[in-house]
């Protein structure tokens, strides 16, 4: 009975002391942990405001657009009826207006060439385009509306201040002043720039747009969908249901391990030595490129369909097979049906890779200038991320709005795709 | 109070009452001299299950081994399984029970490395004979699992798919008379009737169970084989569960895996003693539980080991 000497309840408290004190260290502990935690969602988000914020601060301005309003005359001196896109109707309009003002031009025309400058060639497209609708207008007054020029519209949404030395502006002062007083007299008026959304790409900045872009990246997208979700869908459900688990199906899943990993340039050099230069498929089209990106969203969508497909509880296997469902039953009626929220996932992550990609189009010719609408997979097209590409190593300085533009409308197209695809899959998760 | 003298090897506790006579030697021992097992009576389950004519020979198992790779989990089973009766089949974990219910429906051809030697005969016809198609096999012996597994699908989907995929029916009518009467015969139709078209994983898991036993009578088979179908219900689904199987018997053959010594009293006419891939004991269950002529039987029933 030595032990009595030691007071229990000193002992109880010093035990509870040591609790305490370790308490308090797991909560510090916690408490650091959720603030790294608060910490790095926070960074995650300034990056993506400041981004997000940098792209539409510069690229807001291209969804509107600067356009004239004109009176033109009709010249039927100047104006060949049967070739009316002969006939330099910017001048004409500018030495017209010019006359209006009362300015005397000098032998060369300086004046009336600085005033043509200011309009788009748009402006002679339509009013070829209306000689050629109706000969009649020919010497009769008609109102025609056209985008003003790049540097006009520039400065008319400020971004060419009169402040920045003469010599380094592409605007006169001369030129401002005739703007101000169109945009003071509504001649001038700013509206939604629809062309951005209805037009190919354009060497002028003002009548360049992404529909060629957007349409050649929807037909490439439907090319490596079509290929690649049957394709590796099918592929990852035999090699999980079916195949027998060997040495070669272990080699066949290292490969395809490897392959998630191959930079997508390599995928590029890869199309170009075999669907060109073998296969002798269109270069620059929708198909190829579709091709391409198959190839590299093969390996993700087998990697993410495998892992679902893993994910299915045996239980449910069993069930169908006891119930005399063949192999084949078991896997289309119950397991592929409950992975499919998986596959779903792993699919859309890999089509929304292959729409961002850059690299392997840099390749197989797509990044080239293709004005127009892509109407066909065979027909040359753009993509969105080599327009964007394209835009941003212009050197007119229009084209750089046009670019966060264009970012906007990819980052966009990629959001309809998601979201369509998610809904997509909830329907496949509700369905009983 | 309980002495650690009275605890089976394993440290559990041997029975609910104390050992009157306690013999360490006999344990030795591997055959019981008949009627020896009388005294110790008390501790064995009483056998409950309705005494039932036994009916013929339905499935006959002949020298069955069953190996998982290089490891053999049954050695040369032979056993006679007759119609229209509940055999019951225990002993402890791992002892190739379940490996065996899982040879009557060629359920081991889906694990890979599993092979399995010896005749199972059903009516006479050898089960794995190359002429037996394993999905009409399985028509014919449905399963019920440890887990209620039903298809994440509605009620009605989860009872129609067996004679949906096998052709049974014509008509939405013939169908949804197939899924009632399954769903009668399996003592869920009052409880699910107005909700047909709702998850069946929306179940309890008793529901769930009979659910699934539904599914499997939906096909009309001849065997029903379940593997422990109690062990994840409450005491009050178990009790329904096995006043289903009683009900069943009359109809089918029925072979049931269990852990619980009390349910095989309850429930079977039958019952097999399986020990570390051997097949011990079978015999009438009333015969093993009063009056075991194997040691390792009597310990096992009465709480000993496992």
């Amino acid at each position: 009975m030595t032990d009595a000497t030691v007071d229990p309840g000193a002992v109880r408290a010093a035990r509870a002391d040591a609790l305490q004190k370790g308490l308090k260290r797991r909560y510090a502990r916690e408490a650091r942990f959720r603030t790294y935690g608060l910490l790095a969602i926070a960074v995650a988000l300034g990056f993506l405001v400041l981004l997000l914020g940098r792209i539409i601060e510069q690229g807001h301005t291209a969804f509107y657009a600067n356009q004239i309003t004109v009176p033109v005359y009709m010249d039927p001196a100047r104006i060949d009826r049967d070739y009316p896109q002969g006939t330099n109707f910017q001048l004409m309009v500018a030495q017209q207006r010019l006359a209006a003002m009362g300015v005397t031009d000098d032998a060369q025309g300086t004046q009336a060439n600085a005033y043509r400058t200011l309009l788009s060639s748009e402006l002679k497209f339509r009013a070829a385009q209306l000689v050629r609708e109706d000969p009649s207008v020919i010497g009769q007054t008609v109102q025609i509306t056209a985008p003003v020029s790049d540097d006009a519209d520039l400065y008319l949404k400020g971004k060419i201040k009169r402040s920045e030395p003469a010599e380094l502006r592409r605007i006169s002062d001369q030129q401002m002043d005739w703007l101000d007083a169109l945009k003071r007299d509504g001649t001038v008026t700013t509206g939604f720039n629809s062309l951005l959304f209805t037009q190919g790409d354009s060497t002028e900045p003002e009548l360049a747009g992404v529909l060629g872009a957007v349409v050649g990246s929807a037909l490439m997208l439907l090319v490596t969908a079509l290929i690649a979700i049957p394709l590796g869908v099918g592929a990852a459900v035999y090699l999980e249901e079916f195949a027998r688990k060997g040495r070669i199906t272990d080699l066949i899943e290292v490969n395809i391990n490897n392959l998630a990993a191959v930079p997508s340039i390599v995928y590029g050099l890869l199309g170009l030595a075999l669907f060109i230069n073998v296969a002798h498929l269109p270069r620059s089209s929708p198909l190829v490129g579709g091709l391409v990106l198959a190839l590299m969203a093969l390996p993700t969508i087998i990697i993410a369909t495998r892992s679902s497909l893993k994910a299915v509880p045996p239980s449910i296997r069993e069930a169908a097979l006891a119930m005399g469902a063949s192999k084949t039953q078991t896997v289309f009626h119950h397991v592929l049906p409950l992975a499919m929220p998986g596959v779903m996932t792993g699919t859309i992550i890999s089509m929304a890779h292959a729409l961002g990609e850059t690299a392997p189009l840099l390749l197989i010719g797509m990044v080239s200038f293709v004005p127009g609408i892509p109407g066909a997979i065979t027909e040359p097209a753009g993509a969105l991320p080599s327009l964007v590409y394209i835009w941003e190593n212009a050197s007119e300085l229009a084209f750089h709005e046009r670019t966060a533009a264009a970012i906007l409308v990819l980052l966009a197209f990629m959001i309809v795709m998601n979201a369509a695809a998610i809904l997509l899959r909830r329907r496949f998760e509700r369905r009983w | 109070m309980k002495l650690p003298f009275f605890r089976s090897p394993d440290g559990r506790e041997g029975g609910t009452t104390a050992e009157p006579t306690a013999d360490a030697n006999r344990r030795d021992e591997t055959v019981l001299p008949q009627g020896e097992a009388a005294s110790e009576e008390s501790f064995t389950p009483t056998v409950t299950a309705p005494k039932a004519p036994v009916g013929p020979t339905k499935i006959a198992a002949r020298d069955i081994s069953v190996f998982y790779g290089e490891k053999q989990a049954l050695h040369g089973i032979s056993l006679d399984i007759p119609d229209k009766t509940v055999t019951a089949f225990i002993g402890p974990s791992g002892c190739g029970k379940s490996t065996f219910l899982r040879c009557i429906n060629r359920m081991n051809d889906t694990i890979q490395g599993a092979k399995v030697t010896g005749q199972i005969l059903m009516d006479g016809q050898d089960v794995n004979a190359r002429s037996v198609d394993p999905v009409l096999l399985r028509a014919q012996v449905g399963m019920v699992f440890q887990k209620p597994n039903p298809f994440p699908k509605t009620i009605y989907e989860n009872v129609a798919y067996g004679p949906r995929i096998h052709g049974l029916t014509n008509s939405k009518a013939e169908m949804d008379g197939i899924v009632e009467a399954s769903l009668k015969r399996a003592g869920l139709w009052d409880e699910v009737a107005d909700r047909l078209h709702t998850a069946g994983t929306g179940l309890s898991g008793g529901q769930q169970q009979r659910l699934v036993i539904a599914r499997a009578i939906a096909v009309n088979p001849e065997v029903i084989l379940m593997d422990e179908p109690c062990s994840a219900l409450d005491p009050i689904a178990t009790a329904k569960i096995e006043e289903l199987i009683d009900e069943l018997r009359e109809r089918y053959c029925i072979v049931i895996v269990t852990h619980s010594m009390a349910q095989a009293a309850r429930v079977s006419q039958r019952t097999a003693f399986f020990h570390l891939g051997r097949l011990v004991e079978h015999g009438d269950t009333e015969e093993i539980f009063t009056n075991p002529r194997e040691r390792r039987t009597l310990d096992y029933i009465t709480g000993r080991f496992g």
